[in-house]
C-alpha cells in the first residue's frame, strides 16, 4: 500500500467515523443550546435508533425505510418525553435533568432489551451498497464513503435549516434569549419540543447508520453517551459549527492515533479533550465555559 | 428542629448496635453501604456546597482502592495505615487534578474531571506491574499489625472501622461546611465572580476543596478493596462516576447526609430489585424519573418535611440565584 | 400542590421504600428449604454481555430440569440460584457473598467474566465452597492464581488457540499476523498463539491489541493488510467480534487472507450473516460435535426450545452441570472438603467426550474442536461444521501452565 493509499484510506475511514460522532454530538449540542440540559440517555437512544432500524428493515424490507423509521419514531418519543416529563422541570436545577435523563437511559437500554433481547441483531447494508471501490488501487467499501457523504449532506442540511428557515431562527433566538422569544409571541415551549425530538432523531439516525458497521447491539449505548459530550465540550456547548470540528478532530485523532500508537486507544479522545479545555476552558468555539 | 437533633444519636446508635442483631449478610451489606456513603458524601462537598459538578469521581474511588490494595498486597503495613496513606495519597494527586480542572468552570469542568477519571481507566489497564491490568488486584489481605489491630480485620471490626470513618469525615465535613471556609465555599455556589471581587482567591478555594473531596473520596475507595478483597479497573470507570453523583442527587445534595442515605437508598435498592425481577433496570430507572418529579428535594429534604421542619441554613437547595445563573444564555 | 401529585407522591416512595427496606435482607435467613443442593451463579444477564450470561442460564436450567426428572443427585433435587451482576465484579462479589451467608449455598458455576471470577477465587476457601467455571477463559485461573476450590470443566483460552495452531499445522499459510483484544485473555491467547506459529517454523509478522468495545475496527483492517500476512488470527469476543467481522467483510478483506479465530458463537454467527462464511474458528462447544451423547442433547434441546439449536456456552454448561453431578454423586456430599477430592481426576464422558479434571491444575482435560462457519440447510445463517477433532492431551496446557512446550 502506498503511503498516499494509506492517507487516502484512512482520511477517508477518519471521515466516514466523523458522521457517525458528529449525529450523536450534534443533537446534543442542540439540547444543550436550547434547553441546557446535559442529556445522558443520548446514548441509549442512538442504541434504541439502531434497533428501531433492525425491526424496520424486516417490516419495510428495505434500508432506506429503516433511515427515515429510526430517526422518526425515536424523535417522536423524545418529543413525547420533552412534553410529558421534563418540561415540569425547567424551573428546576440542573440536577433535575441529570437525574431524569439517567432514569431514561435505565428504563429505555432494559425496554430495548425486553423487546429485542439480549443478543446483538444484524442490519446489512442494502445491496446497493456493499460493494468495495478502489481508492488507489485499494479496496474500500461504498458503505463507508456513503456514510462520510450522508454526514457531509446532514450537516449542510442542518445548517441551512438554522440559517434558512423560522424555525432555525427560532432555534438560534431561543438559545440566544428565550424570554426575549417568548416575549415576542412564540411558544418557547414548542420550539424545545421540537429541537429535544430533532436532537434525539438526529442520535437514532447515526445509531441506524452505525449498525451495518456494529450490528445492533446493546454496547453501542455506552460508549456512545461518552463519544457525544467529548465532541460537544471540544466543539463548545451549543455550538453547531463547533460539534461539526469536535467529530472531525475526534475521528482523524482516533484513526491514525490508533493506527500509530495502538497502546493508547483508549486515551486519545480524553487527551485531545484535556488539551483543547485547558487552552480554551469553553471548548474551540464555545464563548465562555 | 427537636424531632431532628435525636436522630443523629439515634441513627448512631443504632448503626453501633448492628452487629448485635442483624444477620451476617446484612452486615456485609451494611458495610458497603457505609463505604458507599462515605464515597458519596465526599462528592457532595464539591457538587451540593461549592457547585462544581465532578463527572469523574471514579477517579477518587479507584485511585484509593488501588493504592490500599497495593500496599496491602506488598507490604506489612497493618490495615489503618494503608488506608489512611491511601487516601492522602488521592488527596495529593487530587490537587494536580483540581488545579488543571479549575481553569475551567460549569460544564467544561464536569468534563475535565471525566477526561482525568477515563485516563486512569486506561492506565490501569496498562500499568500491569502495579495495577494488574484487567485482571484487577485480587486476593486483598487486611494486614493486622503488630498493635493490637487484629480486631479490625474480623468482619465486625471491619465495620466498625467504616463506620469510624464515616463519622469521622461526616464531622469534619459538617464543620468544614460551617467554617469560614465553608462561607467561601457557598459564596463561590452562589456567585463566584462576587466572591472574586471580595477578595478571595476563589481558585485556591476550589482546589481545596477537590483535594479534601478526593482524600475523602479516596479514604471510601481505600475501605472497599479490603472489604471486597479486590480492586479492578471497573472502579475507575465514568459508570460510577454517574451512579455516585446520582446517590448525591437523589438523596439531596448540600446536605451531607442526604448523600448518605441516597448511596444505601441506590445500592439497595438495586440489589434488592435485581434479586426480583430480570428486568430490574426498568423499575429502578422509573424510580428515579419520579424522584425527579414528586421528591424534588431528594430523600433527605422528604424526610424531614415528614417530620415537620424547615431545612437548617447549611442544608438549603441551591437558590434560584443559581438556577438563573445557569439559564443565563450565552453560546 | 394537587391531591393526586401528593397521592402519586405517596405511592412512588412508598414502593421504593417498600423495595429498599424489604424484610428479607436486614432479617435472618430464610428457612433451610428442605434437603435441595443449590448451586449459585451470579450470572452477566443484562449488559453488553448479557447474551453469555443468558446462554449460561439456559444451559444450567435446561439441565436441571432433566436431571431433577430423573430424581435429582443423590435424591436431592438440584435448586439454582441465578442473580444478575452486569458483568460487574462488585455486584458478583456482592451476590455471591448473599449466596453464601443467606442461602448457604455451597456450589458456584457460571460467573461470566474472567475479571469476576478472579474477584471470587480468592474467597472460595473462606466460603468453603466449590466453583465449577463453565466459561472462564483466562489461563490465569488454572495456573497463577489457582486456588484448591477452583475447578474448570471449560476449555479455556490457551486450549481454544492451541486447537486452531494444531489444525494450522496441516495447512499451507505461511505469515500470520494476530489481533486481540486488549486485556489479559487477549494476550494470553495471542502469545500461545505466536510461539505456537514460531515453533512449527512459520513466519508470525506482527499483532495488534485493541481495546474492549472498540467500534471502528478499519484502522486495524489497514494494518491486516499492509502487514502481508496470508491469515490472521482473532482473538476477540462479543460486540467486538461482530463489529471487526462485519467491517472486514465490507472490506473484503478474506479474499486477501484467511480469518482464523479463537471465538465465534451462533449468536455472532446470527449477528454478522454470511460475513463470516469459511471463518475458521476454535470451538469451545458446537452442536455439529458427531457423537451420540451429543446427538441426543441437541435433540431433547430443540424440543424444548422451539427447534433451536443450543449455543456455545449452552454446551458448555451443560457438560458443567455434568461434572457437577458425577462429582457429588462420587462424593456422596456437596461439602468442600468431600467434593474437592472427588473431583479431582474424575472422569466424565458426555457431550464433548472424555473430560477429565485432572488433580495437579483442576483444568478438565477434554479434545478442541476446530470448526468452519458453513451454510447447511434448514438454517438462514452460518453454523459451525466441525472440521478438525484434537486429541485431549495435546490440547491442554501442562499442569499450571498457560503456554505449550511442545
Amino acid at each position: 500500500m502506498s503511503t498516499l493509499a494509506f492517507l487516502l484510506n484512512q482520511s477517508v475511514n477518519a471521515l466516514s467515523q466523523a458522521a457517525l460522532l458528529f449525529f450523536l454530538g450534534v443533537g446534543l449540542t442542540l439540547i444543550f443550546g436550547i434547553m441546557r440540559i446535559v442529556n445522558f440517555a443520548h446514548g441509549t437512544l442512538y442504541m434504541l435508533g439502531a434497533f428501531v432500524g433492525y425491526s424496520a428493515v424486516r417490516i419495510t424490507g428495505s434500508y432506506w425505510g429503516a433511515l427515515v423509521a429510526a430517526p422518526l419514531v425515536v424523535g417522536l418519543l423524545g418529543t413525547a418525553f420533552e412534553f410529558g416529563i421534563l418540561r415540569r422541570l425547567y424551573r428546576r436545577d440542573a440536577h433535575a435533568f441529570l437525574m431524569v435523563t439517567f432514569g431514561l437511559a435505565l428504563v429505555t437500554g432494559e425496554a430495548v432489551r425486553l423487546i429485542w433481547g439480549s443478543e446483538a441483531l444484524q442490519v446489512p447494508a442494502p445491496a446497493l451498497l456493499s460493494g468495495v471501490v478502489f481508492l488507489l488501487d485499494e479496496p474500500f467499501p461504498v458503505y463507508r464513503l456513503f456514510l462520510a457523504a450522508a454526514g457531509a449532506v446532514m450537516a449542510f442540511a442542518i445548517w441551512q435549516l438554522l440559517e434558512r428557515t423560522r424555525l432555525g431562527l427560532l432555534i438560534r433566538a431561543t438559545s440566544q434569549n428565550a424570554e426575549m422569544v417568548h416575549a415576542l409571541g412564540t411558544d418557547v415551549n414548542m420550539i424545545r419540543s421540537a429541537v429535544f425530538g430533532i436532537g434525539c432523531g438526529l442520535a437514532a439516525l447515526g445509531g441506524v447508520l452505525a449498525a451495518p458497521l456494529v450490528t445492533a447491539s446493546h454496547g453501542m449505548a455506552a460508549s456512545a453517551v461518552i463519544d457525544a459530550f467529548v465532541i460537544v465540550i471540544i466543539g463548545g456547548m451549543g455550538s453547531f459549527l463547533g460539534s461539526l470540528i469536535g467529530a472531525l478532530l475526534v475521528a482523524f485523532v482516533q484513526v491514525f492515533g490508533n493506527y500509530y500508537y495502538p497502546d493508547f486507544a483508549l486515551a486519545f479522545m480524553y487527551l485531545l479533550m484535556l488539551l483543547v479545555l485547558v487552552v480554551r476552558p469553553g471548548g474551540l468555539l464555545g464563548k465562555e465555559a | 428542629m427537636r424531632v431532628t437533633s435525636l436522630l443523629g444519636p439515634l441513627a448512631l446508635a443504632l448503626l453501633l448496635a448492628a452487629p448485635f442483631g442483624l444477620p451476617i449478610f446484612a452486615m456485609t451489606l451494611l458495610t458497603e453501604l457505609v463505604i458507599l456513603g462515605l464515597f458519596a458524601m465526599s462528592l457532595d462537598l464539591m457538587v451540593g456546597y461549592t457547585r462544581l459538578v465532578s463527572f469523574g469521581h471514579a477517579a477518587a474511588y479507584g485511585l484509593g482502592a488501588y493504592a490500599s490494595g497495593y500496599i496491602l498486597l506488598n507490604s506489612a503495613l497493618p490495615l489503618p495505615f494503608a488506608v489512611l496513606a491511601a487516601a492522602i495519597l488521592t488527596g495529593m494527586i487530587a490537587i494536580g487534578v483540581g488545579w488543571v480542572c479549575t481553569l475551567a468552570t460549569g460544564v467544561s469542568f464536569s468534563m475535565l474531571t471525566l477526561a482525568f477519571a477515563q485516563l486512569l481507566y486506561a492506565v490501569s489497564f496498562k500499568w500491569t506491574s502495579v495495577t494488574g491490568g484487567s485482571d484487577g488486584l485480587a486476593g486483598i489481605p487486611r494486614n493486622p499489625g503488630p498493635l493490637g489491630l487484629e480486631v479490625l480485620s474480623t468482619k465486625n471490626g471491619f465495620y466498625y472501622f467504616a463506620l469510624a470513618c464515616l463519622v469521622g469525615s461526616f464531622f469534619l465535613c459538617r464543620a468544614l461546611v460551617r467554617s469560614p471556609f465553608g462561607a467561601v465555599l457557598r459564596g463561590i455556589r452562589e456567585n463566584e465572580a462576587k466572591t472574586l471581587a471580595l477578595g478571595y482567591n476563589t481558585r485556591l478555594y476550589k482546589i481545596t476543596v477537590v483535594a479534601i473531596a478526593y482524600a475523602l473520596g479516596g479514604l471510601a475507595g481505600a475501605l472497599y478493596s479490603p472489604f471486597a478483597g479486590f480492586a479492578n479497573t471497573e472502579l475507575l470507570f465514568w459508570l460510577v462516576s454517574g451512579q455516585v453523583l446520582i446517590m448525591v442527587i437523589v438523596g439531596g445534595s448540600g446536605t451531607l447526609i442526604g448523600p448518605i442515605l441516597g448511596a444505601t437508598f441506590f445500592l439497595t435498592l438495586e440489589h434488592q430489585l435485581s434479586s426480583y425481577t430480570e428486568a430490574w433496570a426498568l423499575f429502578f430507572g422509573l424510580t428515579f424519573i419520579a424522584f425527579v418529579l414528586f421528591a424534588p428535594e431528594g430523600i433527605w429534604g422528604l424526610a424531614k418535611r415528614y417530620l415537620g421542619q424547615r431545612a437548617p441554613e447549611e442544608t438549603e437547595q441551591a437558590p434560584a440565584a443559581i438556577t438563573k445563573a445557569e439559564a443565563k444564555p450565552h453560546g | 400542590m394537587t391531591s393526586t401529585r401528593s397521592l402519586s407522591r405517596r405511592s412512588v416512595l412508598a414502593g421504593a421504600g417498600a423495595a429498599v427496606a424489604a424484610p428479607s435482607i436486614w432479617t435472618s435467613a430464610q428457612a433451610q428449604a428442605g434437603n435441595t443442593i443449590k448451586i449459585g451463579m451470579p450470572l452477566a444477564l443484562t449488559g453488553p454481555l448479557g447474551s453469555v450470561g443468558q446462554q449460561q442460564k439456559r444451559g444450567a436450567e435446561f439441565h436441571t430440569k432433566w436431571i431433577n426428572d430423573r430424581g435429582g443427585i443423590l435424591g436431592r433435587k438440584v435448586e439454582l440460584l441465578i442473580e444478575d451482576t452486569v458483568g460487574n465484579p462488585a455486584t458478583c462479589v456482592r451476590k455471591a457473598q448473599e449466596m453464601v451467608e443467606r442461602h448457604d449455598v455451597r456450589l458456584f458455576t457460571g460467573i461470566t467474566l474472567s475479571s469476576e471470577a478472579l474477584a471470587i477465587v480468592p474467597k472460595l476457601n473462606e466460603w468453603n465452597s466449590i466453583f465449577i467455571s463453565s466459561d472462564n477463559g483466562d489461563g490465569r485461573l488454572t495456573a497463577a492464581s489457582l486456588v484448591p476450590n477452583f475447578f474448570r470443566a471449560n476449555t479455556s483460552g490457551p486450549m481454544g488457540t492451541r486447537a486452531v495452531s494444531l489444525y494450522l499445522r496441516e495447512t499451507t499459510h505461511k505469515k500470520f499476523f494476530a489481533l486481540g483484544l486488549d486485556y489479559a485473555w487477549g494476550h494470553n491467547s495471542v502469545q500461545v498463539f505466536e510461539e505456537e506459529i514460531k515453533r512449527m517454523g512459520r513466519e508470525f509478522v506482527g499483532k495488534v491489541f485493541a481495546p474492549t468495545g472498540t467500534k471502528d475496527y478499519s484502522t486495524y483492517i489497514t494494518r491486516l493488510r499492509q502487514s502481508g500476512a496470508d491469515a490472521v488470527y482473532l482473538v476477540l469476543a462479543g460486540d467486538d467480534n461482530n463489529a471487526f467481522i462485519a467491517q472486514a467483510a465490507q472490506y473484503q478483506l478474506a479474499s486477501r487472507m484467511a480469518l482464523l479465530a479463537e471465538q465465534l458463537e451462533l449468536s455472532t454467527m446470527r449477528a454478522v450473516g454470511d460475513a463470516c462464511l469459511g471463518m475458521i474458528v476454535s470451538a469451545r462447544y458446537a452442536f455439529t460435535i458427531d457423537n451420540p451423547k451429543n446427538k441426543e442433547f441437541v435433540e431433547l434441546w430443540k424440543k424444548e426450545y422451539d427447534g433451536l439449536v443450543p449455543d456455545q456456552f449452552e454446551g458448555e454448561q451443560w457438560q458443567c452441570q455434568q461434572v457437577f453431578v458425577a462429582g457429588i454423586t462420587k462424593a456422596g456430599s456437596i461439602e468442600a472438603d468431600k467434593l474437592r477430592p472427588a473431583l479431582e481426576d474424575l472422569t466424565i464422558d458426555d457431550i464433548k467426550g472424555k473430560v477429565h479434571m485432572r488433580k495437579c491444575d483442576h483444568q478438565g482435560v477434554q479434545q478442541g474442536f476446530v470448526v468452519k462457519a458453513s451454510k447447511r440447510e434448514g438454517f438462514s445463517h452460518p453454523v459451525p461444521e466441525v472440521i478438525a477433532t484434537l486429541a485431549a492431551d495435546r490440547v491442554t496446557p501442562p499442569c499450571n501452565k498457560m503456554t505449550y512446550d511442545d
